[in-house]
């Protein structure tokens, strides 16, 4: 764990570092992201259906083009949620979702197919399509938007701490 | 230990201070019991919130949302025992705190699993924030523990409930304990009261033993004084005696010569009124209070003063009635006039007058007694009732007499006083209480028997050879026949032996080992039917015989007494045989 790199508002001084700090500023960018990837493991509950037996890992997938490069395996590295190992899987372009539980779609990733239980997370950064969490920066932070209903049609439970958290939540009973 | 005996001698028992123990023990116990307890649950209270300020935050912990922790760690300060309470994420870095004034936390803390733990006046609670099997950090709070003033005013209530109960059974046991004290001394006093009580008794006794004593030699002094004038008064009772036999053995003219008997008769008459007199006077009785005349009682003491008193002494008695009865001892009242005539005579040694005049006087009866003598000198005459007081010569007198009429007047209620004129001669004058009871009435003198020939065979049991010829020759006279031994052994051998006689008449004290009174006691069983008579001079032994129930002749007697006292025995022996026919029993003993 002490690989992963969790740091709150760093984004606020990096807009301070100009052109020659925006690559790093990214990179920090996409190390959080990364972290709440994994993190998002523990606020979320799959169905039993979901996995093929008790033991059986949680897959974190990235479809389409992988923004996080070792950032990702730096946060899931010995990282469970539920009793599960998590375990990363870039799946490429054309690759399908089928066995994943999270899925992150970078850039040329198609959603997949309605109906699974998967969660499905999107980026502002790649897209304006907003699947069930949608990737935002806001006020220099990473913050995110929930599709509550979405998530519901796929048979998960988001946890309400991680709903409370969200800029805004679809489909919340208010 | 010194206390502790301290208490144990002051009578606290064993049990009062155990209970005291266990209730002291029992009341600590549940102090720091009720005390963990509370810890407890305020351990448990603040487990409880950090528990749900873990849960609560670890949304906001795991995205970094500081404002959301924030809000969280903001709502526990409504609690006002926090004192600080922060989040820390996954590196132990502060991401969230509130801290009440005068408290400091660490902007990196030390790394630390669940806890909960007391410290320096504070609980410590450490929970880790996790989600989902995720650890992301820790929430952690500081609380104000009760200080232990307050947890002690906490029990004070309960404490001051105990030391009551404390006080409570040290004032029950002390109580208890002087309880049982007194009780102890009470009946220890009791004790001693009860021997004090058993010694005054035997005192009582000894005292009334004493005065008995005292009583009676008073009266043998009283006597004894008076033998003087007893002496010279028989001297000339014998002296007419002795003359009048000297001139009977020269006349012989009957009418002269039954003068002279007559002269005779008297002076014995006269002498045995005297020395019967004297005997039931010195006589020892018991104290006993008779309801008299006094009158009565002092002019049937007229021969006695007149004839132990001297001859230059003239008597006067004068007794004025209407008299109210007394209650008052008589052996006593005649001693107290005893003493009273014997202090006037003594007081005239050349002769005079003792005048003793009886009257009423209001609810008294008072006796006056004067004389004419040398009377009491004034300084002397509060004195003259002091117990051996005397002015007289040694051996004269133990100054006991007018003692005796003081403690006589004393004890019956009445009073006495003494007057003595400048001009000589004195007044005693003993007042007595008027009594309300009625005097008894005189039992009736039995009419005397005529004096008819007797006929019977008479065992005469007489140790005195010149009294037994009398008797005998009166018997005689009397016209029975009789039998003369000389002392109880003979004449118990004589009836054992077979001799039988119609009545026995013994004197009383005798050589030999019976005496009259054990002869007829073993006579009365050997032949019930054969009455007893007993004679004797001694006042002493008439009083036993009496009390045994024999029948008793008073020596000296006459003719006329004997022939009564016979006659009256053998009558009342054949009326008992007509109403009780002997047994067969009686005839076995007969």
């Amino acid at each position: 764990m002490s690989g992963r790199q969790a740091i709150a508002g760093v984004l606020a001084v990096l807009a301070l570092l100009g052109e020659a700090g925006t690559a790093r500023a990214q990179s920090l960018e996409y190390q959080i992201k990364a972290n709440y990837l994994v993190r998002f493991a523990a606020f979320v509950e799959w169905p039993p259906s979901a996995f093929a037996s008790a033991a059986a890992p949680l897959n974190l997938c990235v479809a389409g083009r992988d923004p996080f490069g070792q950032a990702l395996d730096a946060a899931a590295a010995a990282q469970t949620a539920h009793g599960r190992r998590i375990a990363l899987r870039r799946l490429g372009e054309r690759d399908r979702t089928g066995g994943c539980h999270i899925v992150y779609l970078g850039r040329g990733a198609q959603p997949p197919e309605n109906g699974a239980a998967v969660l499905v997370v999107s980026d502002s950064a790649v897209t304006t399509q907003r699947a069930m969490i949608h990737f935002v920066i806001a006020t220099n932070r990473v913050r995110f938007h929930i599709d509550k209903t979405a998530a519901e049609q796929a048979r998960l439970q988001i946890s309400s701490r991680l709903l409370n958290l969200a800029l805004d939540v679809r489909g919340r009973a208010r | 230990m010194t206390w502790f005996t301290a208490i144990r001698t002051r009578g606290v028992p064993l049990v009062a201070l155990a209970c005291l123990a266990v209730l002291l023990i029992v009341g600590v116990f549940v102090s720091i019991a009720h005390d963990r307890a509370m810890k407890a649950e305020l351990a448990r209270e603040a487990g409880a919130q950090a528990d749900l300020l873990a849960s609560a935050v670890s949304g906001a912990l795991a995205f970094d949302d500081a404002d959301a922790a924030q809000d969280y760690v903001d709502a526990v300060q409504v609690n006002p025992n926090v004192l600080a309470a922060a989040i820390y994420d996954e590196e132990n870095r502060l991401v969230a705190s509130y801290v009440r004034a005068g408290e400091t936390i660490p902007s990196v803390a030390a790394p630390r699993p669940e806890t909960t733990r007391f410290g320096d006046g504070r609980l410590y609670v450490v929970r880790p924030v996790t989600q989902g099997g995720q650890t992301l950090g820790t929430a952690r709070l500081r609380l104000m523990d009760t200080p232990a003033s307050q947890r002690f005013s906490r029990y004070a209530g309960m404490l001051l409930v105990l030391a009551l109960a404390a006080l409570l059974i040290a004032v029950l046991t002390l109580t208890q304990s002087a309880l049982r004290r007194a009780n102890r001394s009470l009946s220890a006093r009791a004790a001693e009261l009860a021997e004090a009580n058993t010694r005054l008794q035997q005192e009582m006794v000894e005292r009334e033993k004493a005065e008995e004593a005292l009583r009676q030699s008073q009266k043998m002094e009283a006597i004894g004084r008076l033998t003087g004038g007893v002496a010279h008064d028989f001297n000339n009772l014998l002296m007419v005696v002795s003359s009048a036999v000297d001139l009977m053995q020269r006349s012989d003219d009957p009418g002269r010569r039954s003068a002279l008997m007559d002269g005779m008769r008297q002076a014995v008459d006269r002498g045995s009124g005297l020395t019967r007199q004297l005997l039931a006077f010195s006589r020892q009785t018991p104290l006993r209070t008779a309801v008299i005349d006094v009158g009565e009682q002092i002019e049937a003491m007229r021969i006695l003063l007149e004839r132990s008193l001297r001859e230059d002494i003239a008597v006067e008695i004068d007794v004025r009635r209407p008299l109210r009865p007394v209650e008052v001892d008589v052996g006593e009242l005649e001693l107290a006039i005893l003493n009273l005539a014997v202090n006037a005579r003594d007081a005239m040694p050349d002769g005079g007058r003792l005048s003793i005049s009886v009257r009423p006087a209001g609810e008294t009866v008072c006796i006056e007694v004067r004389d004419t003598g040398v009377g009491i000198p004034p300084d002397l005459i509060g004195r003259v009732f002091e117990p051996f007081f005397t002015t007289k010569e040694v051996g004269k007198g133990t100054g006991l007499g007018l003692s005796q009429v003081y403690g006589f007047a004393r004890s019956s209620g009445g009073s006495v006083a003494v007057e003595s004129p400048a001009g000589g001669g004195a007044m005693f004058s003993l007042c007595l209480p008027a009594s309300e009871k009625a005097l008894p009435v005189a039992a009736e003198t039995p009419a005397t028997a005529e004096t008819a020939d007797g006929v019977g065979h008479v065992l005469l049991v007489e140790d005195d050879d010149a009294v037994a010829a009398g008797v005998a020759q009166m018997l005689a006279d009397l016209g029975y026949t009789y039998e003369r031994v000389s002392t109880g052994d003979a004449a118990l051998e004589l009836v054992r032996g077979g001799g039988r006689f119609d009545l026995v008449l013994s004197d009383m004290v005798m050589p030999g080992a019976l005496n009259g009174l054990g002869l007829a006691t073993e006579l009365r069983s050997l032949q019930p039917g054969v009455p007893v008579i007993l004679t004797t001079g001694f006042s002493e032994a008439a009083a036993t015989a009496n009390k045994a129930g024999f029948r008793l002749l008073s020596k000296p007697y006459g003719l006329d007494e004997l022939a009564a006292v016979l006659a009256g025995a053998l009558t009342a022996r054949d009326h008992a045989k007509v109403r009780e026919p002997r047994t067969a029993t009686d005839d076995l003993q007969a």
